[in-house]
């Protein structure tokens, strides 16, 4: 049974990552693979929409954790938007709230975005 | 204190796709004793962290052997053990260093830390061969 999934939806020259499910150490390869695919497309401003996403482990963290570097050095950023309060709370207990931007919608992410992109 | 037996012990194949079964189970037993749904969640990710460890480290995705994980309860707490062949973990006693490991573009690392973060005590031993990861969470002050 498939309890994980991943879609990704492109605005403008941003990528939108859309988690559903339980994204453990055994679901884990779909998710890089989605993220690998988005970098190889020359995409590094990523929203990771966790609005459906019941539960990660560290391992889904990690992918959130081993591309940011990367994306930043191209000008980019990893933000995530609509988690629930169990999900924020698995970030916020190893820091992650303190380096990344969480927000409450996609919208407000995506304005972020734009923002940054107008000041550039 | 927690009873000399297991209330509950069960044999799991090292499998990820396992895990999710773990954690269901995990989950239901805390809320049983008494621990709010969304702490019970986070000492079944505690054990997800365990046993993902297990399979990747200890066994490297090429032992067969069954992971055995114990539940004991008491009115104050629940105690979990994780009883596994293998290489012997050795978990860094340092706490991470979230910043660092970003530059270092790492994926890994973070579940040990995840562990000691969500459960009151954490410790590895290993005796005559077999490895355990015992951790506690106390749902009453000590």
């Amino acid at each position: 049974m498939r309890t994980f999934s991943v879609k990704s939806k492109i605005c403008d020259d941003v990528a939108c990552l859309y988690l559903k499910g339980h994204l453990d150490a055994h679901h884990v390869d779909r998710f890089e693979k989605e993220m690998v695919k988005t970098l190889g497309n020359g995409l590094v401003k990523i929203i990771i929409n966790g609005e459906q996403l019941s539960y990660i482990s560290s391992a889904g963290m990690g992918i959130i954790m081993g591309y940011l570097d990367e994306v930043r050095e191209k000008g980019g950023d990893i933000k995530l938007c609509e988690l629930n309060n169990q999900v924020y709370e698995i970030f916020d207990l190893v820091g992650f709230t303190d380096i990344y931007e969480f927000l409450r919608n996609e919208a407000e992410a995506m304005e972020r975005f734009k923002n940054v992109s107008a000041k550039a | 204190m927690f009873p000399p037996k297991p209330d509950l012990a069960v044999r799991i194949p090292p499998k990820t796709e396992l895990l999710k079964m773990v954690v269901e189970l995990t989950k239901h037993l805390a809320t049983i004793n008494s621990f709010e749904p969304s702490q019970a969640q986070k000492i079944a990710l505690a054990v997800d962290e365990a046993i993902t460890n297990v399979i990747k480290h200890s066994y490297e995705g090429q032992v067969d052997d069954p992971v055995a994980v114990e539940f004991y309860s008491s009115e104050n707490g629940l105690k979990i053990r994780i009883l596994f062949h293998g290489i012997p973990p050795h978990p860094t006693l340092n706490e991470v260093d979230l910043k660092q490991m970003i530059r270092d573009k790492r994926k890994g690392g973070l579940g040990v830390e995840l562990m000691r973060r969500i459960m009151d005590t954490v410790e590895y031993s290993t005796r005559k061969g077999i490895n355990c990861c015992e951790m506690i969470k106390w749902n009453r002050p000590q």
